[in-house]
């Protein structure tokens, strides 16, 4: 009798529903199992790890441009932002887009899941929640912060920002750096996930949509309640072309590191579901298995002892 | 399914309706199925180098003409703390400071590079002045500045809420420590007019500022912070107080002064009255003057410029680097899974 196990699944029928009530997962036919392991599981591996380096990389980007900003405000404990923008960003603008990416992200379609098992040794191995990969993504994060603080502070320093002449403030700043963050996180989500449906897009371009009309009403509530972000989009920051300019030159350097790693990682040191994506990409349905050398059938280990011991029959028969 | 001649248009409309609910069943078939109609971009070579070429080639372009307008704003900036101290009292800036009894005027001499178009923006620059400090930005009171003195929670303000027993009206650190110093310059013995209105923003002026309040016993306790004001011109109109009480970001701060309405030829010597009251010496704070043209970009900042030609170029340089790898390697990912096997 199993005593113990990672993830039970029971399967109901009709021996009763006692396995059932006591699994994690349940199915009603044991053919089920292939897809629910193949598929699911390798689904679920890749959202869940993938969700949480993303969430460690969106929280560091942002607490760290606020980490670097009290170096400028003497400690003392000011934030860079408005209250209200800091308690709005994990939950209106940087929550639907890891939505998105935790429960509908697919980065090889079921048909495929199917097709190559091995696919599932990246979770068996623990591929994609190894101890670089997250110590990758939170520097990602840190890398990122540092970045969109100093290019924004050095592009928009004490001069004019606009061309009638006034000069740059608290509250000028604090959009400016947090339009960077907003749009950064929320393009580097646009950059991880493989799958685009129009919910994706939707959540994606419609967190950074919201951040701005978030702006424009917060802004013109009184200014006893906005303080600081009264009316600082429509009349400050939207009219000077300075601020849409560091927003895009912001957003792109941030950016532009995993850009680079990813686009080198693929093309020279692919994972699996790199391959399988490229080869459906290109359709040829030999290239990957001879190029390989892996067998879809059997462990890689198991495939090149067995041919070690045919070479070993082949040699004695001679 | 055959439909019958005879009420066609109820069939229709059942057919219409079945359709709907089927079109509607089908996508939430396929949203329950994760299988909706997707697009699944692969990161190819082609589309590296592509984007990378493409971010390259817009760009150094926008680079380029940031940077050529950053050059095209003329801006003079002339420190003149130090200077403006006289010989005897450089021992003891604060003490100099501080006494009311010196007069504190002092003559600057500003050599115009390049001929300046109209309008010409006058700044004061502090350097070391931490105005987004916490405790400093909190002691103020909105409430106050609308309402005046029938507003009656001024604790945010303590302890410039109140001198002599009176309340004061702007309360708090901020318009306490009001920019005191005044400019007047001189081109040719004739003085240029300076433009004081409309420096402040538009909507701080309107509703952030009672027109119906004014000064009321402001800088009258045993420290004087900075300037006065005039108990006769309501808030809404001391544009000094509303420029001054819009906190900086960083320490190194600018806030405009005024507006000189006219033209400044190339090799002018103007001639700057300055009266240096504001006392930046206690904490090792340094003050500027600025003046400035301003381009459709703002102000003078070859930064992002830079920047922009900077990340351009490295995107051309990685975009030949990656095309250069990728033909020397033609299918360097034969065998090379990058998980142990």
């Amino acid at each position: 009798m199993l005593q113990e196990a990672d993830i039970g699944v029971g399967i109901s029928g009709v021996e009763g529903m006692q396995a059932v009530m006591s699994s994690d997962y349940a199915i009603a036919q044991f053919r089920f199992l292939e897809r629910l392991l193949l598929v699911h599981g390798h689904w679920c591996y890749r959202r869940i790890s993938m969700m949480i380096c993303y969430f460690f990389y969106k929280n560091l980007t942002f607490g760290f441009t606020l980490f670097w900003y009290e170096a400028y405000a003497s400690f003392s404990g000011r934030p860079a932002y408005n209250d209200w923008y800091m308690s709005c960003y994990n939950v209106f603008f940087t929550s639907l887009p890891v939505i998105a990416l935790g429960v509908f992200d697919q980065d090889v379609s079921a048909r495929l899941c199917l097709k190559y098992p091995l696919l599932y040794q990246e979770g068996v191995q623990n591929i994609l929640f190894s101890w670089p990969r997250i110590l990758g993504w939170m520097s990602n994060g840190v890398l990122s912060a540092i970045i969109i603080f100093f290019f924004t502070t050095n592009s928009i320093f004490n001069q004019a920002f606009r061309k009638d002449g006034h000069a740059v403030d608290y509250e000028v700043l604090g959009v400016a750096m947090y339009s960077s963050v907003v749009w950064a996180v929320n393009c580097q989500m646009a950059l991880s996930i493989n799958y685009f449906t129009w919910i994706q897009h939707f959540f994606i371009w419609g967190s950074i949509a919201l951040w701005y009309i978030f702006l424009v009403v917060y802004g013109s509530l009184p200014p006893t309640f906005s303080t600081t972000a009264y009316k600082v989009l429509v009349e400050a920051c939207a009219p000077s072309i300075l601020y849409w300019l560091t927003t895009l030159l912001v957003v792109v350097s941030t950016l532009l590191p995993y850009f680079l790693y990813r686009a080198f990682q693929t093309r020279f040191r692919p994972m699996y579901h790199d391959l399988i994506q490229r080869q459906r990409l290109e359709g040829s349905e030999t290239e990957i298995s001879s190029q390989t050398e892996v067998s879809s059938e059997l462990p890689a280990q198991v495939e090149i002892k067995m041919q070690h011991l045919k070479a070993n029959l082949r040699q004695r028969n001679q | 399914m055959e439909v019958e001649g005879g009420n066609t248009s109820a069939n229709d409309a059942v057919a219409r309706k079945i359709s709907i609910q089927s079109r509607r069943a089908k996508v939430f078939y396929q949203f329950t199925q994760q299988n909706l109609p997707a697009c699944k971009p692969v990161l190819t070579p082609s589309w590296i180098v592509t984007t990378f070429l493409l971010m390259g080639v817009i760009f150094i372009p926008i680079g380029l003409v940031t940077l050529r307008t950053s050059h095209s704003v003329i801006e003079i900036v002339e420190r003149y703390d130090t200077e403006c101290i006289p010989e005897k009292f450089r021992g003891n800036k604060v003490s100099y400071i501080k006494d009311s009894t010196i007069l504190k005027n002092c003559s600057l001499y500003l050599k115009v590079p390049k001929h300046m178009k109209a309008p010409i923006y006058i700044y004061y620059q502090l350097d070391n002045y931490y105005q987004n400090h916490r405790r400093y930005v909190k002691s103020r009171n909105d409430q106050q500045l609308l309402h005046g003195l029938k507003s009656n929670d001024t604790s945010s303000c303590q302890p410039e809420d109140s001198s002599n027993g009176l309340p004061s009206v702007p309360c708090g650190l901020i318009a306490w420590s009001l920019f005191n110093d005044t400019f007047k310059f001189i081109r040719e013995s004739s003085e240029l007019v300076v433009n004081r209105k409309n420096i402040a923003w538009k909507s701080d002026r309107n509703h952030k500022f009672g027109k119906q309040v004014y000064p009321f016993n402001f800088q009258n306790g045993t420290f004087i912070g900075g300037g006065s004001l005039d108990p006769s011109v309501p808030l809404s109109d001391q544009e000094d107080l509303i420029v001054w009480m819009r906190t900086a970001a960083l320490p190194s701060f600018r806030k405009m002064y005024g507006r000189i309405e006219e033209d400044l030829d190339a090799d002018d010597v103007i001639a700057v009255h300055l009266m240096n009251n504001y006392n930046t010496y206690s904490f090792g704070g340094k003050k500027k003057l600025v003046l400035s043209t301003s381009s459709w970009l703002g102000g003078k900042n070859d930064f992002l410029g830079v920047a922009y030609v900077f990340v351009g170029s490295s995107s051309i340089i990685i975009s030949l680097v990656f095309m250069l790898l990728h033909v020397k390697n033609p299918s360097s990912f034969a065998g090379r899974l990058s998980f142990p096997l």
